[in-house]
């Protein structure tokens, strides 16, 4: 009986649960797509991030002070301590390798640049470094690396270095005071100083452009710098580029404080200190340090987006309650007659509260899983349009934005119901 | 007439009508905060940028050498090229807008300490530590520009000389020397960490160049174009020097600036799709409550362009009351929202509330729609209460 009851209202009457389902299918898929792109923001932006370039700067320990100034590091090639090449692979191996997204090694040599004239003869810094270098990780795989991930806002007018190959890339400002220019294709000859007898012909591939100190620099790869300032496989700092989480409360404490289970709490996290920690683990000897500037702004800054998209997501599913709520309500209004028309053939208040609610929550089932798909398709778009890939749908959403749906649709039908309890029968058959 | 009766309908109905209110309440509410909140986040946004330190430097023209590297030992020296102090900052100050967070002149020179050479910054400390607000000190800031006979020491210069703040230093230069008290130690995690840090006047009277700097760096707050446009009018206001927004810092600020944008304005798209449908489901309600005045309208020898009419006035006016009412609800909402999320409260932008007032009209109009339906009503059967 109360199934057909509930059967009959469905068929008699479709119309009229169209606009609750309508209400229902927006409503929810709206609450699907904003969940699931504030689930996605989080990884999203902090990729975003590395297009600042590395957060993690590791230098020898027992160093020398380098004389780094605008990027440049002026100390003679025979001072200081220096790291070895041959280690690198190690990094992919710590516990957030995953989160390893680059690294590149860098070593600064003052050299001495002439093309072959004595006219065009001037002092220069050599850098070395990777631009896409292959580095054989201890597991048998390849990982490819170099400034093209850790400094992407290098621009090279021409082609960047092969990597090993004697060849080099011109900073834009050297190669604007160069007396007669520098050129793509050009030779330019470059010593350790006046009186060596080691001369390295280097050909030029490209101009690079890089906003700071280094456009007064000659870029060469790693293994050149090494041969003119005979390092072999060795280089003194190296930039770390890591996927991080925002520091927390945990994060900010001292690892040697922390309980066993926190501390196994704060290594398994990827907060940038234990990040460092894990780098130092695998790169003894070293000083791995967090470059303050970008990874402080990258915490902050993320933590405000992601709490402003929270913020904006219960806004979103408080305007889908709202609209959920007010459709039902109003459906539930129009009927009053029928309820009049229950109640005096002896229908209680029990069975007409229930035949209601059962048919909200039908609705609310169906609606909610239209929605949801519907939800996966927006969120798709919209992670396509802000993010550039599209953001996946998250199957676990789906149970619940069902019982969104079914607690928005029920709430917003018992005000109404609870006034229908009170309906005296007797005017409304009278028609009034 | 018409306005009595606008006011006895008003009246009549107090429970339903109070629905409806409240429904365009709050969707206004919703709607006038998140339109707040999307105004002032470029603002906002680019204030945290600011943490990233500078943005825009000025240097010789065509990078010339700054530094005299005759005590780094080994590099030959070459004279450095410096730039004029007092012409700089003329031109900087003919050009000062309110968006300029920091801006000071730096001299480096390779001093020596110990024995052992040791990069010195002269600058104006004031400024030079709002230009890197993310520097961790240990120990006190200087805060006057015009100390003479304090410094701060980088994390690895404290840890080299074995030293920290209380504690003393002697910085010589080509046969010229000059004695500080360490007033704390910077942790910068970058090249800062190997450096030392003084005022301006000394740095110049330890080098011998008074009225020298080898650069100027500027923290200025605002979008990738807006910075670049006051990178572009300082380059003309200061001839002969080179001007260059520093692009590690604004092509990322410009990066994440417009993803954060875009993703805000989508969301608030969808919420103010919602909050309309939600206004229009509850006044498509309210109209169709209204077919039995309507019959009985109409028997009594109403026109259904005035009867129409008459309740597109009631509609209106319950869009404008619920706009107000919901707009000074938005306030507070936007407020609180500004504190939970930046810290700090959002300016209420006026303009937003006529539009806001408009939206809530617009979306109660055409929830009035169905009264369309009105001209089909027959009076007699309502009246029979069918």
């Amino acid at each position: 009986m109360f199934a057909r009851l509930v059967g009959e209202s469905f068929v008699r009457n479709p119309r009229r649960k169209i606009l609750t389902a309508a209400a229902l299918v927006v409503g929810m898929a709206v609450t699907t797509a904003t969940l699931t792109v504030a689930l996605e923001v989080g990884d999203r932006m902090a990729r975003e991030f590395r297009s600042l370039g590395a957060n993690l700067l590791v230098t020898p320990q027992s160093d020398t002070l380098p004389l780094e100034i605008g990027g440049v590091d002026y100390r003679p090639v025979d001072e200081g301590a220096y790291l070895n090449e041959a280690d690198l692979g190690k990094l992919k191996t710590i516990f957030w390798r995953h989160n390893i997204l680059g690294f590149t090694p860098f070593l600064d040599v003052p050299a001495y640049l002439g093309m072959g004239k004595a006219e065009s003869e001037t002092d220069v810094t050599l850098i070395g470094t990777w631009y896409e270098h292959e580095v054989p990780v201890p597991d048998g795989t390849i990982f490819k690396t170099g400034v093209s991930v850790t400094h992407p806002w290098w621009k090279v007018r021409g082609q960047w270095f092969h990597d090993g190959a004697n060849e080099c890339v011109v900073g834009a400002q050297l190669a604007a005071r160069y007396p007669g220019g520098v050129s793509v294709g050009q030779t330019l000859y470059v010593a350790r100083d006046e009186i060596s007898s080691y001369v390295q012909p280097l050909v030029v591939t490209g101009i690079v452009s890089t906003g700071d100190a280094d456009d007064d620099a000659v870029l060469v790869p790693l293994s050149v710098a090494q041969d003119i300032s005979n390092h072999r496989g060795q280089f003194r700092q190296l930039f770390v580029s890591a996927l991080t989480k925002p520091e927390d409360t945990l994060a900010s404490r001292d690892p040697k404080s922390l309980t066993p289970a926190e501390y196994d709490r704060w290594f398994c996290s990827p907060y940038i200190s234990s990040i460092a920690f894990q780098i130092k683990q695998v790169l003894p000897g070293t000083e791995v340090r967090a470059i303050r500037k970008v990874a402080d702004s990258e915490g902050r800054i993320l933590s405000r987006v992601s709490t402003l998209l929270w913020t904006v997501t219960i806004a979103a599913l408080v305007a889908a309650g709202l609209a959920v709520g007010a459709t039902a309500a109003a459906t539930v209004l129009e009927r009053r007659k029928e309820i009049g028309i229950m109640k005096a053939i002896g229908a209680t208040n029990t069975i007409v509260g229930g035949i209601f609610l059962v048919e909200q929550l039908l609705l609310a089932i169906a609606g909610g899983a239209i929605g949801f798909v519907f939800g996966a398709a927006l969120a798709r778009v919209l992670g396509e349009s802000v993010f550039g890939t599209p953001a996946p749908p998250r199957i676990l959403l789906l149970p619940v934005v069902l019982g969104l749906a079914a607690m928005v649709a029920l709430v917003g039908s018992l005000i109404p119901l609870r006034r229908a309890a009170h309906i005296d029968p007797a005017p409304i058959l009278r028609g009034e | 007439m018409f306005g009595r009766l606008l006011w006895k309908m008003l009246r009549g109905n107090r429970g339903r009508l109070a629905v409806a209110l409240l429904s365009i309440a709050s969707g206004a509410a919703v709607i006038s905060a998140l339109l707040n909140l999307q105004f002032d986040i470029e603002r906002k946004l680019t204030q945290e940028f600011r943490t990233l330190g500078a943005n825009i430097v000025i240097a010789p023209q065509s990078g010339a050498q700054t530094v005299d590297l005759a005590n780094a030992g080994g590099a030959a020296a070459s004279v450095p090229v410096l730039m004029n102090e007092s012409a700089v900052e003329a031109g900087l100050e003919a050009n000062r807008t309110p968006d300029v967070v920091a801006s000071a002149p730096f001299l480096f020179i390779v001093a020596r300490a110990k024995d052992e050479p040791v990069v010195t910054a002269g600058t104006w400390l004031d400024q030079a530590r709002k230009l890197n607000p993310t520097w961790k000190i240990e120990g006190n800031w200087i805060t006057s520009r015009e100390d003479e006979t304090q410094c701060l020491v980088g994390r690895n210069v404290a840890q080299r000389f074995q030293t920290g703040p209380g504690g003393a230093l002697t910085l010589s230069y080509l046969g010229r020397s000059a004695q500080f008290h360490v007033a704390g130690v910077i942790d910068s995690g970058a090249a800062e960490d190997s450096q030392i840090f003084v005022n301006l006047p000394v740095a110049w009277k330890l080098a011998g160049t008074p009225g020298g700097i080898g650069l100027w760096q500027l923290s200025v707050s605002g979008t990738g174009k807006s910075i670049g446009e006051y990178a572009a009018r300082l380059a003309s206001a200061l001839p002969g020097y080179d001007v260059r927004p520093i692009r590690q810092v604004t092509e990322a600020e410009g990066n994440l600036l417009n993803r954060t944008r875009l993703l805000i304005a989508s969301m608030v798209v969808l919420i103010l799709v919602l909050t309309a449908l939600c206004v229009l489901a509850t006044m498509a309600a309210l109209a169709m409550e209204r077919r039995v005045d309507v019959g009985l309208m109409k028997a009594l020898g109403g026109s259904i362009s005035r009867i129409v009419g008459l309740f597109l006035a009631e509609v209106s006016v319950l869009g404008a009351a619920g706009g107000l009412i919901g707009c000074v609800a938005g306030i507070l909402l936007a407020q609180w929202m500004g504190q939970r999320v930046f810290g700090t409260a959002i300016t209420p932008r006026w303009d937003i509330f006529p539009l806001t007032i408009a939206i809530m009209v617009g979306v109660a109009l055409t929830g009035a729609l169905p009264l369309r339906l009105l001209g089909k009503v027959k009076p007699a059967v309502i009246l029979r209460g069918e």
